[in-house]
């Protein structure tokens, strides 16, 4: 089955463009030029992925972001023209999970979809702990005691990565290629972003965290 | 007994030493107080010219109504004497005659009314009335024959005695014939001493001289004396007082406005450009604080509208940015896409195509340098800074220009100590620096090794990226940080840089309050150095690396790892986590040395 992609960019020839490249790469690409109407067309096409431009009329991607993540968990892959620290973290914040920054290659881009679009691979029935966190692998899961935390498939994986090697410390870069699939050097900027996006949601006080540790100067490792 | 003097001794031993001790501690807690203290006043005696000002009034002031003082209570006691003195000689003078004349017309017969008659005399002397207005001693001269008759030898009002007189004033009054003289002395009256004044003359009765002495209090004049001098007292410390009110309202009146415009000018610098001073009345202070707010006024404007423009700039370049990468990124895809097919074309097209994918390329590199440089003039970039290893940068950055140098056929030689370098900085840019020094290096390395040294001391880190190529002179080295600059610009580009590379680097590095200098040679390479401080805000004072190379010579020094990115050959394994580089260090040094295509 095709996954289905949408584009929300509201330059025609570039989407456009998008579009070629997605479908010369076996994807099913749907437009939407507006971010008012994005959540609509988000809604109704029930997309795999979401490739969304940051700067768009109307609403803007940031805020098209937050609406998408207040209501799934699908990927969300930025399209950034600008490269300024403020504006990508901004857009990681509001809930993207990778970026790509323009001008990027057709390769590049296809590579991110393809790295957040990963088949859920059949995991094996697997019961992780970090702190007092368990979690279910098989089952996606996440809880403390009987509360559940729901977390993005992203969220999933990095703490999922961190846990199963709770004895090693893990770099950034380390992260990048594990979690998001990078090969190459890439923005570390994302793991900070999205470290600080999982703690807010599974630490009981995310300024002492006590599941996913800071090792300074190098990274991040699992609590005990 | 020895066992108690033993432990007489033993005591004394304990007391001294605790006494010792005592004294010590006592010294000890009391000495940093006291040279708090001083330490305190000093400070304020150098800061604060309102201090320095009313201590300086009153030490003037004490010094001053202590001289005054001085010579007014000296003048008064003096008055008050010579005037008592008049009054003691006078009325001496009046008693000395009036005893003179009783003893003349009197009649001597017996003993008992010659003593009467010579004591009644006397006691006249002191005055009537329950105040003793002046005392007497008489005594008759020494060394005079004795006649038979003389029953009285000496006599003295209450409590006195000869000895009260000095001996300078009796021998006076001995030789003289028949002067008054005088002398101040001391006289005992209840329990206290009281000063006075004995005036001494003869008298002679029955044929025998006699000394007689009138002494006279003093007390009631010392009494007004000291009155005076308590009123003296009081009324100067009052006056100092109020002196040092005076002197520290005056200079508070002049130097408040100062120390104001003092902390305004700290907050203006400080970047709160809305401060400005109070300004009441006309005065000079009034008008200091006036023009000091046009100061600040018209610094305001300015800041405001440097501020300004800058934002503009920075939404210009914003919008350029964005306005002009995203049809640059259809361009870029079409352009892919059509490289992709370009062996369905016919040759023309194909090379077309081959031409349109390259300069697309170039031309996106270049503008993304412009961006970036635009960021740097606008000052809106910003340092993100986070201690990491810089050798796992190095190792990254080596690993990312091997392709490059495997082209090149440059081998890359890292000398590194073992171990972390933690650096607080912001990888990215460290990262873009040493990738193009790096590159750079291969570029013009001619194929010969490029040698990176990394060495760290307390304040820095410090990497040197060296090549053996054409080099440059140190002209060119001086130049080649400048944006646009070409050693040769006859030069064909085969890298395709944008000319900005190096501008960015130094830009990057002046982000990090580093340095970033380059040595050249003709003939014999090239060497760029790079230095941080290990952490922000902390002054470089030396690169632990030196700029101009000691060695053509390669590598070799004991106490450094050797890894070699080996030219031709594959590209090494990423590195894994944590540094397994490092732990494999000594067998690194030994094992892979390629040797580099051309000899060198």
């Amino acid at each position: 089955m095709k996954a289905r992609i949408l584009v929300v960019d509201d330059d025609e020839a570039l989407a456009e463009m998008i579009g070629i490249v997605l479908r010369n790469d076996g994807f099913e690409p749907v437009f939407c030029a507006d971010g008012g109407q994005a959540l609509d067309v988000f809604r109704s096409s029930k997309p795999d992925l979401v490739l969304l431009d940051l700067m768009l009329p109307g609403v803007d991607g940031i805020e098209v972001c937050r609406q998408i993540r207040s209501e799934s968990d699908v990927p969300i892959v930025m399209l950034t023209a600008k490269s300024d620290t403020s504006d990508v973290v901004r857009g990681l914040e509001s809930g993207a999970d990778d970026y790509v920054p323009k001008p990027f290659k057709p390769a590049e881009l296809v590579a991110r979809v393809r790295a957040r679009l990963r088949p859920g691979d059949q995991k094996a029935p697997e019961t992780l702990r970090i702190a007092d966190v368990t979690i279910d692998v098989a089952g996606h899961t996440v809880s403390r005691g009987n509360e559940r935390i729901s977390l993005t498939p992203l969220e999933f994986d990095l703490l999922v990565a961190l846990a199963r090697k709770p004895w090693q410390v893990f770099t950034r870069e380390l992260l990048l290629e594990q979690v998001w699939g990078y090969r190459h050097a890439a923005d570390t900027r994302l793991v900070n972003v999205h470290v600080q996006r999982l703690r807010s949601k599974i630490e009981r006080d995310p300024e002492a965290p006590e599941v996913v540790l800071t090792v300074r100067g190098v990274g991040y490792k699992a609590g005990s | 007994m020895p066992f108690r003097a033993r432990i007489w001794k033993r005591r004394a031993v304990i007391v001294s030493l605790r006494v010792a001790r005592l004294v010590r501690t006592g010294i000890s807690r009391f000495f940093p107080a006291l040279r708090y203290i001083v330490q305190s006043l000093h400070r304020r005696w150098r800061r604060s010219l309102q201090f320095r000002t009313v201590l300086t009034t009153l030490l003037l002031a004490v010094t001053s109504f202590a001289v005054v003082g001085a010579y007014l209570s000296n003048q008064i006691a003096n008055n008050l004497f010579q005037e008592r003195l008049t009054q003691a000689e006078s009325e001496t003078r009046y008693n000395v005659k009036q005893v003179q004349d009783t003893f003349d017309g009197a009649q001597v017969t017996d003993q008992s009314s010659v003593i009467t008659l010579v004591y009644d005399t006397l006691n006249a002397v002191e005055g009537r009335g329950s105040v003793i207005q002046r005392r007497y001693v008489f005594e008759a001269m020494p060394q005079q024959t004795k006649p038979r008759n003389r029953w009285v030898e000496s006599r003295a009002s209450d409590q006195l005695t000869v000895s009260v007189i000095p001996p300078d004033l009796r021998k006076a009054v001995q030789e003289s014939g028949k002067d008054q003289y005088w002398a101040s002395t001391v006289i005992p009256v209840g329990t206290e001493d009281r000063p006075g004044i004995a005036v001494g003359n003869k008298v002679t009765f029955n044929g025998t001289v006699y000394e007689l002495y009138l002494i006279y209090d003093l007390n009631t004049a010392q009494q007004t004396l000291d009155e005076i001098q308590s009123v003296l007292w009081a009324g100067g410390a009052v006056l100092v007082l109020m002196i040092g009110a005076i002197a520290w309202y005056v200079t508070r009146n002049v130097v408040s406005p100062v120390s104001h415009a003092a902390v305004v000018s700290e907050k203006l610098a400080a970047g709160q450009l809305q401060e400005r001073m109070v300004v009441k009345g006309e005065d000079e202070v009034a008008r200091l604080g006036a023009s000091f707010n046009h100061m600040a006024a018209s610094l305001q404007e300015q800041i405001t509208q440097l501020a300004t423009l800058s934002q503009m700039q920075q939404r210009f370049v914003s919008d350029v940015s964005h306005e002009l990468r995203t049809p640059l990124t259809t361009v870029r895809m079409a352009a892919e896409v059509l490289f992709d097919a370009r062996h369905d074309f016919d040759p023309i097209n194909k090379r077309s195509a081959e031409l349109l994918y390259n300069q697309v390329e170039r031309f996106q590199s270049l503008l993304s340098d412009l961006l970036e440089i635009s960021r740097f003039d606008a000052g809106v970039a910003m340092l993100d800074a986070e201690p990491e290893d810089i050798l796992q940068v190095v190792a990254h950055v080596i690993e990312g220009a091997a392709p490059v140098a495997a082209e090149y056929g440059s081998e890359i030689i890292l000398r590194a100590p073992s171990g972390g370098i933690v650096v607080e900085m912001d990888s990215r840019r460290i990262d873009r620096i040493l990738r193009n020094l790096i590159l750079n290096a291969v570029e013009h390395g001619e194929g010969k090794p490029v040698t990176i040294t990394v060495a760290a001391n307390q304040t820095a880190v410090g990497v040197a990226v060296r090549d053996h190529g054409i080099g440059m002179t140190p002209a060119e080295a001086a130049r080649v940080f400048d944006r646009f600059w070409r050693a040769d610009p006859a030069r064909a580009r085969t890298t395709g840089g944008s000319g900005l590379g190096l501008s960015i680097a130094m830009e990057d590095t002046k982000l990090h309050n580093g340095w970033l200098q380059a040595w050249g040679n003709k003939g014999s390479g090239a060497n760029f150095r790079l230095t941080i401080p290990l952490r922000q805000g902390e002054e470089i004072d030396k690169s632990p690396v030196q700029l101009e190379p000691e060695d053509i010579v390669l590598p070799g020094v004991p106490e450094y790892r050797n890894i070699l990115v080996p030219g031709p050959g594959p590209a090494p394994q990423p590195p894994e986590a944590g540094s397994p580089r490092r732990e494999a260090s000594p067998a690194s040094k030994t094992s892979v040395h390629v040797p580099p295509k051309e000899p060198s």
